[in-house]
Protein backbone atom coordinates (compact mmCIF):
# COMPACT_ATOMS: atom_id res chain seq x y z
CA UNK A 1 0.00 0.00 0.00
CA UNK A 2 1.23 3.17 -0.94
CA UNK A 3 -0.06 6.15 1.06
CA UNK A 4 0.74 9.68 1.25
CA UNK A 5 0.32 11.93 3.98
CA UNK A 6 -0.19 16.09 3.58
CA UNK A 7 2.39 16.14 0.71
CA UNK A 8 3.86 19.47 -0.13
CA UNK A 9 6.08 20.50 -2.96
CA UNK A 10 7.50 23.63 -4.22
CA UNK A 11 10.24 24.15 -6.92
CA UNK A 12 12.01 27.36 -6.11
CA UNK A 13 9.28 28.87 -4.26
CA UNK A 14 6.62 27.94 -6.82
CA UNK A 15 3.87 25.78 -5.05
CA UNK A 16 3.62 22.44 -7.46
CA UNK A 17 1.47 19.86 -5.03
CA UNK A 18 0.07 21.50 -1.67
CA UNK A 19 -1.03 19.63 1.27
CA UNK A 20 -2.27 16.14 -1.29
CA UNK A 21 -3.24 13.05 1.15
CA UNK A 22 -4.53 10.21 -1.01
CA UNK A 23 -3.82 5.89 -0.78
CA UNK A 24 -3.20 4.08 -3.76
CA UNK A 25 -5.40 1.03 -3.60
CA UNK A 26 -2.79 -2.09 -3.63
CA UNK A 27 -3.01 -4.83 -6.65
CA UNK A 28 -5.24 -2.08 -9.10
CA UNK A 29 -4.13 0.34 -11.64
CA UNK A 30 -4.38 3.84 -10.81
CA UNK A 31 -4.46 6.59 -13.65
CA UNK A 32 -2.83 9.97 -12.67
CA UNK A 33 -5.05 12.54 -14.82
CA UNK A 34 -5.32 15.77 -14.99
CA UNK A 35 -4.57 19.18 -17.17
CA UNK A 36 -0.73 20.08 -18.14
CA UNK A 37 1.18 21.36 -15.13
CA UNK A 38 -1.15 19.88 -12.38
CA UNK A 39 1.62 18.26 -10.97
CA UNK A 40 0.84 14.80 -11.74
CA UNK A 41 4.42 13.92 -12.86
CA UNK A 42 6.02 15.89 -9.64
CA UNK A 43 3.71 13.50 -7.30
CA UNK A 44 4.94 10.38 -9.47
CA UNK A 45 8.28 11.66 -9.31
CA UNK A 46 7.86 11.68 -5.33
CA UNK A 47 6.47 8.66 -4.76
CA UNK A 48 9.79 7.29 -6.96
CA UNK A 49 11.57 9.30 -4.93
CA UNK A 50 13.27 11.28 -7.89
CA UNK A 51 12.71 14.08 -6.29
CA UNK A 52 12.45 14.85 -2.47
CA UNK A 53 8.55 16.39 -0.96
CA UNK A 54 9.32 19.99 1.04
CA UNK A 55 7.04 18.44 3.58
CA UNK A 56 4.66 15.28 4.21
CA UNK A 57 5.64 12.01 4.19
CA UNK A 58 4.98 8.95 1.77
CA UNK A 59 4.33 5.66 3.42
CA UNK A 60 4.82 2.14 1.42
CA UNK A 61 4.02 -0.75 3.49
CA UNK A 62 3.40 1.66 6.34
CA UNK A 63 6.94 2.29 6.63
CA UNK A 64 8.59 6.10 5.42
CA UNK A 65 9.78 5.87 1.91
CA UNK A 66 12.64 8.34 2.90
CA UNK A 67 13.86 5.62 5.25
CA UNK A 68 14.31 2.82 2.88
CA UNK A 69 17.91 2.65 1.58
CA UNK A 70 18.31 3.49 -2.41
CA UNK A 71 19.31 -0.41 -3.03
CA UNK A 72 16.13 -1.42 -0.72
CA UNK A 73 13.54 0.84 -2.49
CA UNK A 74 14.16 0.00 -5.99
CA UNK A 75 13.29 -4.04 -4.90
CA UNK A 76 9.93 -2.44 -4.04
CA UNK A 77 9.23 0.54 -6.12
CA UNK A 78 10.32 0.31 -10.33
CA UNK A 79 9.90 3.77 -11.96
CA UNK A 80 9.49 3.89 -15.59
CA UNK A 81 10.57 7.71 -16.94
CA UNK A 82 10.52 8.74 -21.16
CA UNK A 83 14.02 7.97 -22.71
CA UNK A 84 14.21 10.97 -25.74
CA UNK A 85 17.14 10.01 -26.41
CA UNK A 86 19.50 6.80 -26.16
CA UNK A 87 22.65 6.82 -27.10
CA UNK A 88 23.99 3.93 -25.48
CA UNK A 89 25.00 0.63 -27.55
CA UNK A 90 22.73 -2.16 -25.79
CA UNK A 91 20.86 -5.20 -27.06
CA UNK A 92 17.42 -5.16 -25.94
CA UNK A 93 18.31 -8.63 -24.04
CA UNK A 94 21.40 -6.48 -21.92
CA UNK A 95 18.54 -3.39 -21.34
CA UNK A 96 16.20 -6.24 -19.69
CA UNK A 97 19.23 -7.20 -17.82
CA UNK A 98 19.38 -4.42 -15.71
CA UNK A 99 16.08 -5.13 -14.47
CA UNK A 100 17.89 -7.51 -12.18
CA UNK A 101 20.33 -5.41 -10.71
CA UNK A 102 18.36 -4.53 -7.77
CA UNK A 103 18.79 -7.87 -6.86
CA UNK A 104 22.11 -9.50 -8.48
CA UNK A 105 24.19 -5.65 -8.45
CA UNK A 106 25.33 -6.95 -12.00
CA UNK A 107 26.45 -10.19 -11.72
CA UNK A 108 23.20 -12.95 -12.52
CA UNK A 109 22.37 -15.88 -11.34
CA UNK A 110 19.71 -18.41 -12.85
CA UNK A 111 16.72 -16.77 -11.47
CA UNK A 112 18.12 -13.37 -12.89
CA UNK A 113 18.29 -15.13 -16.51
CA UNK A 114 14.56 -16.97 -15.82
CA UNK A 115 13.32 -13.52 -15.14
CA UNK A 116 14.48 -12.00 -18.38
CA UNK A 117 13.04 -14.43 -20.40
CA UNK A 118 9.86 -14.16 -18.76
CA UNK A 119 9.87 -10.27 -18.62
CA UNK A 120 10.77 -10.13 -22.81
CA UNK A 121 8.07 -13.35 -23.30
CA UNK A 122 5.37 -11.18 -21.55
CA UNK A 123 5.68 -8.71 -24.29
CA UNK A 124 6.22 -11.02 -26.62
CA UNK A 125 9.43 -9.30 -27.51
CA UNK A 126 11.60 -12.68 -28.46
CA UNK A 127 12.17 -12.22 -31.65
CA UNK A 128 13.89 -8.48 -30.98
CA UNK A 129 16.13 -9.76 -28.07
CA UNK A 130 19.14 -9.12 -29.71
CA UNK A 131 18.39 -5.94 -31.54
CA UNK A 132 20.18 -2.55 -30.32
CA UNK A 133 17.77 -0.26 -28.39
CA UNK A 134 19.12 2.82 -30.62
CA UNK A 135 18.14 0.70 -34.05
CA UNK A 136 14.51 -0.37 -32.53
CA UNK A 137 11.03 2.29 -33.22
CA UNK A 138 10.17 4.66 -30.53
CA UNK A 139 6.93 1.98 -29.48
CA UNK A 140 9.26 -0.96 -29.48
CA UNK A 141 11.97 0.88 -27.36
CA UNK A 142 9.20 1.46 -24.82
CA UNK A 143 8.13 -1.83 -24.62
CA UNK A 144 11.91 -2.98 -23.73
CA UNK A 145 12.19 -0.11 -21.44
CA UNK A 146 9.02 -1.72 -19.85
CA UNK A 147 10.41 -5.14 -20.34
CA UNK A 148 13.73 -4.03 -18.07
CA UNK A 149 10.88 -2.55 -15.53
CA UNK A 150 8.91 -5.38 -15.09
CA UNK A 151 12.23 -7.89 -14.99
CA UNK A 152 12.90 -5.62 -11.46
CA UNK A 153 9.86 -7.53 -10.33
CA UNK A 154 8.79 -5.61 -7.90
CA UNK A 155 5.27 -5.06 -5.93
CA UNK A 156 4.64 -1.01 -7.44
CA UNK A 157 5.01 -0.04 -11.16
CA UNK A 158 5.68 3.99 -11.84
CA UNK A 159 5.00 5.08 -15.01
CA UNK A 160 5.65 8.33 -16.56
CA UNK A 161 2.85 9.24 -19.30
CA UNK A 162 4.26 5.56 -20.97
CA UNK A 163 2.05 6.15 -23.58
CA UNK A 164 3.74 9.41 -25.34
CA UNK A 165 4.66 9.59 -29.14
CA UNK A 166 3.25 5.99 -29.46
CA UNK A 167 1.00 4.84 -31.96
CA UNK A 168 -2.91 3.36 -31.00
CA UNK A 169 -1.19 -0.15 -31.59
CA UNK A 170 1.76 0.46 -29.51
CA UNK A 171 -0.41 2.27 -26.38
CA UNK A 172 -3.16 -0.50 -26.48
CA UNK A 173 -0.52 -3.01 -26.39
CA UNK A 174 1.45 -1.43 -23.39
CA UNK A 175 -1.82 -0.51 -21.31
CA UNK A 176 -2.58 -4.28 -22.05
CA UNK A 177 0.19 -5.76 -21.08
CA UNK A 178 0.18 -3.26 -17.96
CA UNK A 179 -3.37 -4.66 -17.08
CA UNK A 180 -1.74 -8.22 -17.27
CA UNK A 181 0.42 -7.38 -14.71
CA UNK A 182 -2.31 -6.40 -12.36
CA UNK A 183 -4.47 -9.18 -12.69
CA UNK A 184 -2.15 -11.82 -13.53
CA UNK A 185 0.70 -11.09 -11.37
CA UNK A 186 -1.15 -9.03 -8.41
CA UNK A 187 1.15 -5.59 -9.20
CA UNK A 188 0.27 -2.16 -8.43
CA UNK A 189 0.80 -0.09 -11.64
CA UNK A 190 0.19 3.66 -10.96
CA UNK A 191 0.97 5.44 -14.16
CA UNK A 192 1.03 9.31 -15.45
CA UNK A 193 -1.91 9.44 -18.47
CA UNK A 194 -2.70 12.13 -21.03
CA UNK A 195 -5.41 10.08 -23.08
CA UNK A 196 -8.10 10.12 -20.99
CA UNK A 197 -9.58 7.56 -22.79
CA UNK A 198 -6.79 5.25 -21.84
CA UNK A 199 -6.71 6.22 -18.70
CA UNK A 200 -11.28 5.49 -18.39
CA UNK A 201 -10.57 2.25 -20.19
CA UNK A 202 -7.58 0.35 -18.49
CA UNK A 203 -7.88 1.62 -15.01
CA UNK A 204 -9.27 0.65 -11.79
CA UNK A 205 -8.97 3.32 -10.30
CA UNK A 206 -8.00 6.99 -11.23
CA UNK A 207 -6.43 10.18 -8.96
CA UNK A 208 -7.46 13.46 -11.09
CA UNK A 209 -5.16 16.70 -10.01
CA UNK A 210 -5.70 20.06 -10.47
CA UNK A 211 -3.46 23.12 -10.06
CA UNK A 212 -1.57 20.93 -7.31
CA UNK A 213 -4.19 19.61 -5.18
CA UNK A 214 -6.56 16.55 -5.74
CA UNK A 215 -9.63 17.06 -7.68
CA UNK A 216 -11.63 14.24 -7.45
CA UNK A 217 -10.41 10.25 -6.69
CA UNK A 218 -12.14 6.95 -7.01
CA UNK A 219 -13.22 4.13 -8.86
CA UNK A 220 -13.19 4.60 -12.66
CA UNK A 221 -17.43 3.68 -13.10
CA UNK A 222 -17.41 6.69 -10.27
CA UNK A 223 -15.45 9.12 -10.84
CA UNK A 224 -15.84 9.36 -14.90
CA UNK A 225 -18.67 11.19 -15.09
CA UNK A 226 -19.42 14.13 -18.04
CA UNK A 227 -19.66 17.21 -15.22
CA UNK A 228 -16.18 15.84 -12.98
CA UNK A 229 -13.92 15.86 -16.90
CA UNK A 230 -15.92 19.16 -18.17
CA UNK A 231 -14.82 20.72 -14.37
CA UNK A 232 -11.06 18.83 -14.94
CA UNK A 233 -10.28 20.08 -18.32
CA UNK A 234 -12.61 23.11 -19.03
CA UNK A 235 -13.39 21.01 -21.85
CA UNK A 236 -17.19 20.11 -23.32
CA UNK A 237 -17.68 16.50 -22.94
CA UNK A 238 -19.34 13.96 -24.36
CA UNK A 239 -19.79 10.28 -22.28
CA UNK A 240 -20.37 7.14 -24.18
CA UNK A 241 -20.52 4.34 -22.53
CA UNK A 242 -20.68 0.62 -24.71
CA UNK A 243 -20.13 -2.97 -23.89
CA UNK A 244 -16.60 -2.23 -24.91
CA UNK A 245 -16.01 0.32 -22.47
CA UNK A 246 -16.08 4.49 -22.45
CA UNK A 247 -15.63 6.72 -24.98
CA UNK A 248 -15.24 10.26 -23.92
CA UNK A 249 -15.71 12.27 -26.41
CA UNK A 250 -14.45 16.08 -25.98
CA UNK A 251 -13.36 17.35 -29.49
CA UNK A 252 -16.36 19.47 -30.69
CA UNK A 253 -18.70 21.26 -28.14
CA UNK A 254 -22.50 20.56 -28.33
CA UNK A 255 -24.08 22.44 -29.99
CA UNK A 256 -25.85 23.68 -26.65
CA UNK A 257 -22.58 24.94 -25.43
CA UNK A 258 -21.85 26.85 -28.92
CA UNK A 259 -24.97 28.81 -28.66
CA UNK A 260 -23.56 29.22 -24.87
CA UNK A 261 -20.25 30.33 -25.90
CA UNK A 262 -21.67 32.87 -28.68
CA UNK A 263 -24.63 34.41 -26.50
CA UNK B 1 34.64 -6.31 -38.86
CA UNK B 2 33.44 -8.39 -36.40
CA UNK B 3 33.75 -6.84 -32.76
CA UNK B 4 34.37 -9.88 -30.77
CA UNK B 5 37.94 -10.56 -32.90
CA UNK B 6 39.22 -6.86 -32.65
CA UNK B 7 38.57 -7.22 -28.46
CA UNK B 8 40.75 -10.66 -28.97
CA UNK B 9 43.48 -9.52 -31.76
CA UNK B 10 44.20 -5.97 -29.99
CA UNK B 11 46.41 -8.28 -27.19
CA UNK B 12 48.81 -10.00 -29.22
CA UNK B 13 48.67 -6.97 -31.46
CA UNK B 14 49.45 -4.62 -28.52
CA UNK B 15 52.28 -7.01 -27.43
CA UNK B 16 53.99 -7.26 -30.60
CA UNK B 17 54.33 -3.30 -30.74
CA UNK B 18 55.08 -3.45 -27.12
CA UNK B 19 58.54 -5.97 -28.07
CA UNK B 20 59.13 -4.01 -31.35
CA UNK B 21 59.07 -0.88 -29.54
CA UNK B 22 61.67 -2.14 -26.78
CA UNK B 23 64.04 -4.38 -29.52
CA UNK B 24 63.92 -2.41 -32.76
CA UNK B 25 67.20 -0.77 -33.31
CA UNK B 26 68.28 -1.26 -29.61
CA UNK B 27 71.41 -3.84 -30.15
CA UNK B 28 70.08 -5.35 -27.15
CA UNK B 29 71.88 -3.04 -25.22
CA UNK B 30 70.72 -4.69 -21.95
CA UNK B 31 72.89 -2.57 -19.97
CA UNK B 32 71.37 0.79 -21.23
CA UNK B 33 68.96 1.25 -24.25
CA UNK B 34 66.51 -1.61 -23.16
CA UNK B 35 66.25 -0.47 -19.49
CA UNK B 36 65.23 2.96 -20.71
CA UNK B 37 62.61 2.22 -23.30
CA UNK B 38 60.99 -0.56 -20.60
CA UNK B 39 61.01 2.99 -18.41
CA UNK B 40 59.00 4.59 -21.13
CA UNK B 41 57.21 2.07 -22.19
CA UNK B 42 55.95 1.43 -18.50
CA UNK B 43 55.15 5.33 -19.10
CA UNK B 44 52.95 4.65 -21.69
CA UNK B 45 50.93 1.88 -20.31
CA UNK B 46 49.85 3.48 -17.40
CA UNK B 47 49.38 7.01 -19.55
CA UNK B 48 47.09 4.69 -21.74
CA UNK B 49 44.80 2.93 -19.10
CA UNK B 50 44.50 6.70 -17.37
CA UNK B 51 43.87 8.51 -20.33
CA UNK B 52 41.43 5.77 -21.82
CA UNK B 53 39.99 5.00 -18.03
CA UNK B 54 38.81 8.28 -17.00
CA UNK B 55 37.55 9.41 -20.52
CA UNK B 56 35.03 6.55 -21.09
CA UNK B 57 33.89 6.53 -17.43
CA UNK B 58 33.71 10.48 -17.85
CA UNK B 59 31.64 9.79 -20.58
CA UNK B 60 29.59 7.39 -19.29
CA UNK B 61 28.80 9.41 -15.94
CA UNK B 62 27.81 12.72 -17.75
CA UNK B 63 25.83 10.43 -20.78
CA UNK B 64 27.75 12.23 -23.86
CA UNK B 65 30.11 11.07 -26.21
CA UNK B 66 32.11 14.41 -26.49
CA UNK B 67 33.07 15.61 -23.16
CA UNK B 68 36.49 14.27 -21.70
CA UNK B 69 38.56 15.52 -18.32
CA UNK B 70 40.42 17.28 -20.67
CA UNK B 71 37.87 19.31 -21.92
CA UNK B 72 36.04 19.93 -18.98
CA UNK B 73 39.69 22.02 -18.08
CA UNK B 74 41.59 19.03 -15.75
CA UNK B 75 44.87 19.38 -17.65
CA UNK B 76 44.66 23.51 -17.89
CA UNK B 77 44.21 23.24 -13.90
CA UNK B 78 46.98 21.79 -13.99
CA UNK B 79 49.17 23.76 -16.57
CA UNK B 80 47.86 26.68 -13.86
CA UNK B 81 48.88 25.30 -11.04
CA UNK B 82 52.74 24.59 -12.09
CA UNK B 83 52.47 28.10 -13.57
CA UNK B 84 51.74 29.78 -10.35
CA UNK B 85 53.98 27.35 -8.45
CA UNK B 86 56.78 28.90 -10.59
CA UNK B 87 55.92 32.38 -10.37
CA UNK B 88 55.25 32.34 -6.67
CA UNK B 89 58.24 29.96 -5.61
CA UNK B 90 60.30 30.16 -9.33
CA UNK B 91 62.11 27.47 -9.98
CA UNK B 92 63.26 26.79 -6.96
CA UNK B 93 59.81 25.70 -6.47
CA UNK B 94 60.87 22.19 -8.11
CA UNK B 95 63.67 21.71 -5.72
CA UNK B 96 61.70 22.71 -2.49
CA UNK B 97 58.70 20.75 -3.28
CA UNK B 98 60.51 17.79 -5.29
CA UNK B 99 59.06 15.83 -8.32
CA UNK B 100 56.78 14.08 -6.10
CA UNK B 101 55.88 16.76 -4.37
CA UNK B 102 54.50 18.58 -7.13
CA UNK B 103 52.40 15.50 -7.99
CA UNK B 104 50.56 15.61 -4.71
CA UNK B 105 49.47 18.66 -4.86
CA UNK B 106 48.15 18.45 -8.72
CA UNK B 107 46.95 15.50 -7.32
CA UNK B 108 44.80 17.25 -4.82
CA UNK B 109 44.30 20.37 -6.65
CA UNK B 110 41.98 17.64 -9.05
CA UNK B 111 40.65 16.61 -6.36
CA UNK B 112 38.72 19.53 -5.57
CA UNK B 113 38.37 20.80 -8.65
CA UNK B 114 36.16 17.43 -9.30
CA UNK B 115 34.49 17.84 -5.95
CA UNK B 116 33.70 21.53 -6.96
CA UNK B 117 32.44 20.01 -10.38
CA UNK B 118 30.33 17.36 -8.81
CA UNK B 119 28.90 20.28 -6.21
CA UNK B 120 27.72 22.91 -9.05
CA UNK B 121 27.51 21.17 -12.04
CA UNK B 122 27.07 17.08 -12.32
CA UNK B 123 25.19 16.38 -8.72
CA UNK B 124 22.17 17.28 -9.84
CA UNK B 125 21.81 14.48 -13.14
CA UNK B 126 20.94 16.95 -15.47
CA UNK B 127 23.68 16.99 -17.68
CA UNK B 128 22.84 19.58 -20.75
CA UNK B 129 25.72 18.48 -22.98
CA UNK B 130 25.76 22.31 -24.93
CA UNK B 131 26.10 23.75 -21.50
CA UNK B 132 28.49 21.83 -19.97
CA UNK B 133 30.68 21.52 -23.17
CA UNK B 134 30.21 26.11 -23.65
CA UNK B 135 30.90 25.74 -19.30
CA UNK B 136 34.55 23.37 -20.12
CA UNK B 137 35.38 25.40 -22.94
CA UNK B 138 35.16 28.93 -21.48
CA UNK B 139 36.71 27.22 -18.05
CA UNK B 140 39.87 25.91 -20.51
CA UNK B 141 40.13 29.23 -22.00
CA UNK B 142 40.02 31.37 -19.27
CA UNK B 143 42.54 28.90 -17.21
CA UNK B 144 44.41 29.34 -20.29
CA UNK B 145 44.64 32.91 -20.60
CA UNK B 146 46.02 32.79 -16.83
CA UNK B 147 48.50 30.75 -17.67
CA UNK B 148 49.73 32.39 -20.63
CA UNK B 149 49.36 35.87 -18.56
CA UNK B 150 51.59 34.35 -15.41
CA UNK B 151 53.94 33.37 -18.04
CA UNK B 152 54.74 37.02 -19.34
CA UNK B 153 55.64 38.04 -16.06
CA UNK B 154 58.35 34.62 -15.45
CA UNK B 155 61.91 34.91 -16.95
CA UNK B 156 62.67 32.96 -19.90
CA UNK B 157 64.40 30.19 -18.14
CA UNK B 158 61.53 29.53 -15.91
CA UNK B 159 58.97 30.01 -19.00
CA UNK B 160 61.07 27.18 -20.68
CA UNK B 161 60.98 24.92 -17.62
CA UNK B 162 56.64 25.67 -17.50
CA UNK B 163 56.77 24.79 -21.14
CA UNK B 164 58.37 21.56 -20.30
CA UNK B 165 55.12 20.70 -18.79
CA UNK B 166 52.53 21.72 -21.92
CA UNK B 167 53.86 18.50 -24.25
CA UNK B 168 53.10 14.88 -24.01
CA UNK B 169 56.33 13.34 -22.99
CA UNK B 170 56.72 10.02 -21.80
CA UNK B 171 60.60 10.50 -20.45
CA UNK B 172 60.25 13.03 -17.74
CA UNK B 173 59.18 9.79 -15.62
CA UNK B 174 61.59 8.18 -13.02
CA UNK B 175 61.08 5.05 -11.78
CA UNK B 176 60.13 6.12 -8.53
CA UNK B 177 57.04 7.87 -10.06
CA UNK B 178 56.05 5.16 -12.17
CA UNK B 179 56.42 2.65 -9.26
CA UNK B 180 53.33 4.62 -7.39
CA UNK B 181 51.75 6.19 -10.17
CA UNK B 182 51.47 2.61 -11.29
CA UNK B 183 50.42 1.96 -7.22
CA UNK B 184 47.56 4.49 -7.48
CA UNK B 185 46.38 3.39 -11.04
CA UNK B 186 46.28 -0.31 -9.40
CA UNK B 187 44.37 1.24 -6.17
CA UNK B 188 41.71 3.01 -8.53
CA UNK B 189 41.47 -0.08 -10.85
CA UNK B 190 39.98 -2.66 -8.07
CA UNK B 191 38.23 -0.41 -6.87
CA UNK B 192 36.89 0.92 -10.12
CA UNK B 193 36.65 -2.85 -10.86
CA UNK B 194 34.38 -3.87 -7.97
CA UNK B 195 32.02 -1.19 -9.25
CA UNK B 196 31.78 -1.84 -12.77
CA UNK B 197 28.24 -3.04 -13.09
CA UNK B 198 27.43 0.46 -11.19
CA UNK B 199 29.17 2.32 -13.39
CA UNK B 200 27.13 0.44 -16.63
CA UNK B 201 23.83 1.35 -14.42
CA UNK B 202 25.32 4.89 -14.10
CA UNK B 203 25.26 5.38 -17.69
CA UNK B 204 21.54 5.29 -18.13
CA UNK B 205 21.31 8.21 -16.40
CA UNK B 206 20.30 9.81 -13.07
CA UNK B 207 16.88 8.74 -12.63
CA UNK B 208 16.91 5.43 -14.05
CA UNK B 209 20.36 4.66 -11.64
CA UNK B 210 17.74 5.11 -8.73
CA UNK B 211 15.43 3.42 -9.79
CA UNK B 212 17.44 0.65 -10.14
CA UNK B 213 18.90 1.00 -6.99
CA UNK B 214 22.18 3.03 -7.43
CA UNK B 215 22.86 5.70 -5.52
CA UNK B 216 23.73 7.97 -8.26
CA UNK B 217 25.34 10.83 -6.10
CA UNK B 218 27.17 9.15 -4.22
CA UNK B 219 28.51 6.76 -7.23
CA UNK B 220 29.06 10.24 -9.34
CA UNK B 221 31.00 11.68 -6.40
CA UNK B 222 33.58 8.61 -6.26
CA UNK B 223 33.99 8.00 -10.27
CA UNK B 224 34.43 11.86 -10.40
CA UNK B 225 37.64 10.90 -7.49
CA UNK B 226 38.90 8.27 -9.64
CA UNK B 227 38.74 10.14 -12.58
CA UNK B 228 40.44 13.00 -10.78
CA UNK B 229 43.25 10.70 -9.73
CA UNK B 230 43.98 8.85 -12.93
CA UNK B 231 44.42 12.45 -14.72
CA UNK B 232 46.57 13.83 -12.31
CA UNK B 233 48.82 10.71 -12.73
CA UNK B 234 48.54 11.09 -16.77
CA UNK B 235 48.94 14.47 -16.86
CA UNK B 236 51.93 14.63 -14.42
CA UNK B 237 53.47 11.77 -15.87
CA UNK B 238 52.94 12.46 -19.65
CA UNK B 239 51.69 16.21 -19.55
CA UNK B 240 48.23 17.20 -21.08
CA UNK B 241 47.00 14.73 -24.14
CA UNK B 242 44.42 17.03 -24.70
CA UNK B 243 41.68 15.37 -27.48
CA UNK B 244 43.33 12.08 -27.48
CA UNK B 245 40.79 11.02 -24.45
CA UNK B 246 38.00 12.05 -27.24
CA UNK B 247 39.52 10.22 -29.96
CA UNK B 248 40.23 6.52 -27.62
CA UNK B 249 36.64 6.66 -25.94
CA UNK B 250 34.68 6.77 -29.63
CA UNK B 251 37.49 4.56 -31.42
CA UNK B 252 36.40 1.47 -28.81
CA UNK B 253 32.97 2.43 -28.83
CA UNK B 254 32.76 2.10 -32.67
CA UNK B 255 35.05 -1.04 -32.49
CA UNK B 256 33.53 -2.57 -29.61
CA UNK B 257 29.69 -2.04 -30.76
CA UNK B 258 29.24 -2.05 -26.87
CA UNK B 259 28.59 -0.13 -24.39
CA UNK B 260 29.07 -2.48 -21.48
CA UNK B 261 32.23 -1.25 -19.44
CA UNK B 262 33.20 -4.83 -19.24
CA UNK B 263 34.26 -4.81 -22.69
CA UNK B 264 34.52 -0.85 -24.09
CA UNK B 265 37.30 -0.14 -20.84
CA UNK B 266 39.88 -2.84 -21.25
CA UNK B 267 39.79 -2.32 -25.37
CA UNK B 268 40.05 1.29 -24.70
CA UNK B 269 43.22 0.71 -22.35
CA UNK B 270 44.57 -1.23 -25.46
CA UNK B 271 43.78 1.39 -27.71
CA UNK B 272 45.41 4.06 -26.22
CA UNK B 273 48.31 2.34 -25.24
CA UNK B 274 48.95 0.79 -28.52
CA UNK B 275 48.46 4.40 -29.76
CA UNK B 276 51.33 5.87 -27.51
CA UNK B 277 53.48 2.80 -28.72
CA UNK B 278 52.95 3.64 -32.14
CA UNK B 279 53.56 7.16 -31.90
CA UNK B 280 56.65 7.13 -29.82
CA UNK B 281 58.23 4.53 -31.84
CA UNK B 282 57.64 6.48 -35.09
CA UNK B 283 58.77 9.87 -33.12
CA UNK B 284 62.10 7.76 -32.35
CA UNK B 285 62.78 6.00 -36.00
CA UNK B 286 61.36 7.45 -37.87
CA UNK B 287 61.43 11.17 -37.32
CA UNK B 288 64.50 11.25 -34.94
CA UNK B 289 62.42 13.40 -32.49
CA UNK B 290 61.72 16.36 -35.23
CA UNK B 291 58.13 15.82 -34.07
CA UNK B 292 56.34 15.49 -31.08
CA UNK B 293 53.92 12.23 -29.62
CA UNK B 294 51.09 14.80 -29.28
CA UNK B 295 51.40 16.06 -32.61
CA UNK B 296 51.16 12.37 -34.05
CA UNK B 297 48.61 11.23 -31.40
CA UNK B 298 46.06 14.13 -33.20
CA UNK B 299 47.06 12.95 -36.61
CA UNK B 300 46.63 9.71 -36.22
CA UNK B 301 43.44 9.39 -33.94
CA UNK B 302 41.83 12.32 -36.18
CA UNK B 303 42.24 10.73 -39.48
CA UNK B 304 41.45 7.15 -38.07
CA UNK B 305 38.46 9.21 -36.26
CA UNK B 306 36.91 10.80 -39.69
CA UNK B 307 37.50 7.73 -41.14
CA UNK B 308 35.24 5.56 -39.11
CA UNK B 309 32.55 8.61 -39.02
CA UNK B 310 32.78 8.70 -42.65
CA UNK B 311 32.79 5.21 -43.64
CA UNK B 312 29.64 4.16 -40.56
CA UNK B 313 27.70 7.40 -41.54
CA UNK B 314 27.22 8.62 -37.82
CA UNK B 315 26.68 5.54 -36.30
CA UNK B 316 29.92 5.39 -35.02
Amino acid sequence: MITLKHIHKAYAGKTVLHNVSVQFPTRQLTSLIGPNGAGKSTLLMLIARLLKPCSGEILINGRNAAHYRVSEYARQVATLRQHPQFSLRLTLEELVAFGRFPHSRGALNEEDRQQIDTAIGFLGLDHLRGAYIDELSGGQRQMAFLAMTIAQQTDYLLLDEPLNNLDMKHAVQIMRALRRLCDEQGRTVILVVHDINFAANYSDHILALQGGAVRFCGPVAEVVTRSRLQALYGLDFEILRSERGFVCNYFNPSDQEREHEQG
Amino acid sequence: MNSAIIRHAIWPLLIALALAFVLVGSGLDLAYVIPRRLLRLAAMVLGGVCVAWSSIAFQSITGNRILTPAIMGYEALYLLLQALLILTLGSASLALLGHHGNVLLSMLCMLGYSWALHRWLLGNGKNNLYFLLLFGLVLTLVLTTFTQFIQLRISPGEFSVLQGFAYTSFNRADGQQLLYSGALVLGVGVVGFKTLPSLDVLALGRDQALSLGVDYPRYVRLYLALIAILVAVSTSLLGPTAFMGIFVANITYALARSSRHRLTLPLGCAIAISLFIVAQFLVEQVFNYKTTVGILVNLVCGAYFLALMIRSRGDA
